[in-house]
């Protein structure tokens, strides 16, 4: 069949209100009596909190409260657990240490809340922090993964005997036995570093508690509204009806903001119970830069063993992974790696021990891509190092690894991040490869344009990197679709939106039931009156999990549409169709009623109705998937360095993806745009440097450079459709492919670019200082 | 971050000793010093105004003198914080008496910073730094020089320490050559000089 909606480069619905100014951000809050809330945070990264003098604070003009971990009494707790460790594997060791509201005994990361001021307007409340009178003791603090694991290293956590935070190994088949039957073992030790998600709004919440009605009103910069709402009605001891988390539009979540709880979230909304008064809180760019989660930050010792003929065998990878001072989102990011580090290759032996580290550094949680960009940069590298040994072409060694189209379901035989089994449930990834090295001209480009820019002294290089996107993971969401007495439809769900176009592409899936305009379709996401349940925005999962419950929710509507209309227009259901908010009979159009009409029919004001039925066309579905579906995609990228300079011009750009069912490539290739600038500076402009004592030493959008429109090529998207069996729309998830593969590309385009010096890299981020360090080191060596 | 550096000062050793021990000509070489006060036989506490690009604010600290061989050498500890972050370091001064009248000063050090001075202001830091003691061992040596010529001539020679704000223009001056040629500052100079006639003007015309 084919469709109507579905597919279509719609234009956004929401953009008129957001280009406008029209749409609501937390800080666009302002409720009369408000007050304002300011932190005071540690300037060291590790240090014994001995006493804190807060009377000052407390008596300059206009300051109303000010808190400390002492102040909070019975309240102060450690933060839940966002994910439990794997239950399902075995010998897994893991040590849950959460964040704290406000530093009690210890400081373990600079930037951690240790007092909070709540003032009449936020100047006040932060000269009052000025007030505050901490005496702080420093101890020696560790940053380095390794040297937090040796026996004298100083303890993040004193109750731990080391610094180790867990420890699992995944295992599949027998990597050992193919070793030593390889003609080839690659070993190297790769290490890749950290950055932040830096979005465009940085967090904030503004809390209201209603003594009158009793509730609670929160907005919220967060991925995932009602987790929040279950969380705090839980810590408050409400019920969760008495609070309503908000999450309007927000400037960027890309992971951070889906970590619960942050310490503001808890004590916000707590003090707003405690003085009964609004309580606003904003996060300034320099507290993102502390109190916001970060991540990316391992070391790997990684094998790859391979026949003569390019095909891998086996595959070992030990790997540290930094999760800060804390952990309390699990094993998610080391597990996306550990599930990526194959790639999308047919690798039959596998051998994969995770060592998640505390440090004295800003807790990491998933950022675009969380732990798969590191597993994509291993297996693209390890790749391209046995292609150059081997002599065979990097495109050639690819498709001879790839997993073919007749093996999926592909199981892999271990655990994903949702502690399912990890089984690709479709795809055929030579045509996407072909289509990108067609795109980008890879032959012409080698066989041509390559040696003539060359012999005019240019240095230009070309890459193509694959790569998979483990997406649309549950456990579910659900929706609520109503059509109004005006005809219009009203739709609700429990994720928010943090601009990934929710309100068209999830008007288009309910358009292509209901026969309606998209623009007649009003959507409300993250407002927990409006739907009780759901999990939230993350892993790539909106328009597979949310989608199809809004899917299924239209497919129920549409049934008790033409139950009803079949009734008063005396037809067969099958005989009915939905077209331009109208049901008509097919052949006689003017038999027809609008669905406002049917909607004010099937909710009557006098008059009996049969029992069983109903009132309104409404109906409520859920979604959960039996695993996450995998997409695939392949980058491919010509770029120029300066050797002066060392910066790049990234002179053509080819992405194609497989995302399953594409609800509307305009959005799609929004989200894809989007990704690929976040990439470009996880590949060469983005690192977060922290000295030997855990000091953070480019806080700010001044030292910290993100790309511009300037370092953001113009990028050709191709498409391939394989529909995803796992669910009924077919779709899969696209939010973090544009990021996943950017580092790995980088790598090797610049090796190409630069032949003469025989580059190997093994790091990411670079940068034009790193790259010219790298090709000096070359120069001395050779 | 490591400091390191040395200075030829126009004087005798036992002199500069004595103005390097003197917490009174100390504190006149490190402007934006509020108070500077001796509270044990080599341990003195102060306040200090500290300026690094973008950040800026008040630190109260504690400096303690160790290690001491008159005239030769001694080791500095420094431990201060206030509201743009904290500064832990120490120090080695070795004095070398060049025999001809003049003393070559040699310092190193290895300091530990942290907070917004350390995120924010860490592009600015090592310039910073460098020219902010440079500019202190200039104004020690004009000390000295009065102090000298006081002692040789048998006259009070009057001598001026340099006020907070003409040590930040210095500074200011020096680091801005750092990074631009001398022809350029000399532009912008001029071009900053003739805004602000052009300002005035308007404001003398308007008033």
């Amino acid at each position: 069949m084919t469709k109507k909606y579905i597919g279509k480069r719609i234009l956004r619905n929401e953009d008129p209100r957001l280009l406008t100014g029209q749409a609501l951000f937390v800080d666009d809050i302002n409720i009369p009596g408000m007050y304002h809330a300011a932190f005071l945070r540690s300037d060291y990264a590790h240090a014994r909190l001995k006493s804190i003098d807060v009377s000052a604070a407390r008596k300059r003009p206009g300051v109303i409260a000010v808190y400390t971990a002492e102040d909070m009494g019975d309240d102060w707790k450690p933060g839940p657990p966002l994910v439990s460790p794997p239950p399902t594997v075995k010998d897994v060791i893991f040590f849950s240490r959460t964040q704290v509201p406000l530093v009690k005994d210890k400081v373990r990361h600079a930037g951690e809340p240790i007092a909070v001021v709540i003032a009449e307007s936020r100047y006040i409340a932060e000269d009052a922090v000025e007030d505050i009178v901490v005496d702080l003791e420093p101890l020696k603090a560790v940053a380095d993964l390794e040297k937090a694991l040796r026996a004298d290293s100083v303890l993040v956590h004193d109750d731990l005997e080391s610094n180790l935070a867990a420890h699992m190994v995944q295992v599949k088949g027998d990597y050992r036995r193919v070793r030593d039957e390889a003609d080839l073992v690659i070993k190297r030790r790769i290490v890749i570093d950290r950055g932040a998600a830096a979005a465009m709004e940085n967090r904030g919440i503004v809390a209201n508690w209603d003594a009158k009605s009793q509730q609670l009103t929160v907005w919220d910069t967060t991925q995932a509204p009602i987790p929040i709402r279950n969380g705090l009605a839980s810590r408050l001891g409400l019920s969760a009806h008495q609070v309503r988390v908000i999450a309007p539009f927000l400037g960027g979540g890309f992971g951070p903001k889906m970590m619960m709880f942050y310490p503001e979230e808890m004590l916000i909304p707590w003090i707003a119970v405690k003085l009964a008064r609004p309580i606003k809180w904003i996060e300034d760019r320099r507290e993102n830069f502390y109190a916001t989660t970060q991540e990316r930050e391992q070391i790997h010792e990684v094998e790859m063993a391979l026949t003569r003929d390019g095909r891998i065998l086996g595959m070992s990878d030990i790997f540290l992974h930094d999760t800060g001072a804390y952990d309390p989102y699990g094993l998610t990011i080391p597990l996306n790696t550990q599930n990526h580090t194959m790639g999308p290759y047919d690798v039959a032996n596998y051998y994969s021990e995770i060592k998640v580290v505390f440090t004295n550094k800003i807790i990491t949680t998933p950022i675009r891509g969380a732990g798969r960009p590191q597993g994509i940069y291993i297996a693209e590298r390890l790749l391209d190092i046995a292609a150059k040994e081997l002599g065979i072409d990097p495109i050639e060694i690819r498709k001879r690894n790839y997993i073919p189209p007749d093996a999926f379901p592909y199981e892999h035989g271990i655990i994903d991040q949702a502690f399912s089994p990890l089984i690709l449930d479709s795809g055929n990834y030579q045509p996407v490869l072909e289509k990108a090295a067609t795109l980008i001209g890879y032959d012409e480009f080698i066989r041509e344009e390559q040696p003539r820019l060359r012999a005019a002294g240019r240095h230009v290089g070309i890459s193509i990197v694959s790569f998979i996107e483990t997406t649309g993971v549950g456990p579910y969401e659900g929706a609520r679709i109503t059509v109004e007495a005006d005809g219009k439809i009203s739709v609700a769900t429990g994720v928010g939106t943090q601009g990934q176009g929710h309100f068209t592409s999830f008007a288009q899936v309910v358009a292509e039931q209901l026969g309606v305009d998209v623009r007649d379709v009003h959507l409300v996401t993250g407002d927990t009156a409006e739907f009780h349940w759901g999990t939230g925005t993350f892993a790539s999962r909106g328009a597979v999990v949310a989608g199809n419950a809004i899917h299924a929710s239209a497919v129920a509507v549409r049934g008790k549409i033409l139950k009803l209309a079949s009734e008063i227009l005396k037809a067969p259901e099958d005989e009915l169709e939905l077209e331009g908010g109208q049901v008509r009979v097919a052949d006689i159009p003017q038999m027809s009623i609008s669905l406002g009409e049917l909607a004010s029919r099937a909710n009557p004001l006098r008059g009996a109705v049969e029992p069983g039925t109903e009132p309104g066309l409404e109906a409520t579905a859920y979604f959960g998937p039996k695993y996450g579906a995998t997409a695939f995609g392949t980058h491919a990228m010509i770029l120029e360095v300066d050797p002066e300079t060392m910066m790049v011009e990234i002179k053509r750009y080819v992405v194609v993806e497989d995302c399953g069912t594409v609800i509307n490539p305009l959005i799609l290739e929004g989200q894809i745009h989007g990704g690929v600038a976040m990439g470009i500076g996880n590949a060469y402009y983005e690192k977060l440097v922290y000295d030997e004592n855990a000091q953070l030493l480019n806080a700010s959008l001044m030292d910290y450079i993100i790309p511009t429109a300037t370092e953001v090529p113009r990028i050709v998207v191709g498409h391939q459709e394989t529909p995803s069996p796992l669910n009924p729309l077919g779709t899969k998830g696209a939010g973090e492919a544009g990021t996943i593969p950017v580092p790995a590309l980088f790598a090797q385009a610049l090796e190409n670019a630069l032949p003469e010096y025989n580059l190997e890299i093994l790091e990411t981020p670079l940068s034009p200082n790193r790259l010219f360090e790298l090709l000096k080191e070359k120069e001395i060596s050779r | 971050m490591k400091i390191e550096g040395d200075y030829l000062f126009n004087g005798p050793r036992d002199e500069i000793w004595k103005l390097i021990r003197d917490p009174e000509v100390l504190a006149t070489a490190l402007p934006g010093t509020k108070s500077l006060d001796k509270v044990g036989e080599n341990e003195y506490v102060g306040e200090m105004n500290v300026r690094v690009g973008p950040v800026a604010g008040l630190f109260a600290g504690r400096l303690v003198v160790s290690n001491e061989v008159p005239l030769e050498s001694l080791t500095l500890t420094v431990d201060g914080k206030g509201s743009p972050g904290f500064i832990n370091g120490t120090g080695n001064v070795v004095m070398i008496d060049q025999g001809d009248g003049t003393t070559l000063m040699k310092y190193e050090g290895e300091v530990q910073i942290g907070g917004r001075l350390a995120s924010v202001g860490q592009r600015l830091l090592d310039s910073a730094s460098k020219s902010t003691i440079r500019q202190g061992l200039e104004i020690l040596n004009s000390a000295l020089q009065a102090r000298v010529a006081a002692k040789t001539e048998g006259r009070e020679v009057e001598y001026q320490p340099p006020s907070e704000s003409r040590f930040i223009a210095a500074v200011a001056k020096d680091m801005a050559r750092e990074v631009l040629p001398a022809s350029r500052v000399i532009w912008i100079v001029i071009t900053i000089t003739i805004i602000l006639v052009i300002i005035a003007a308007i404001w003398i015309g308007r008033s």
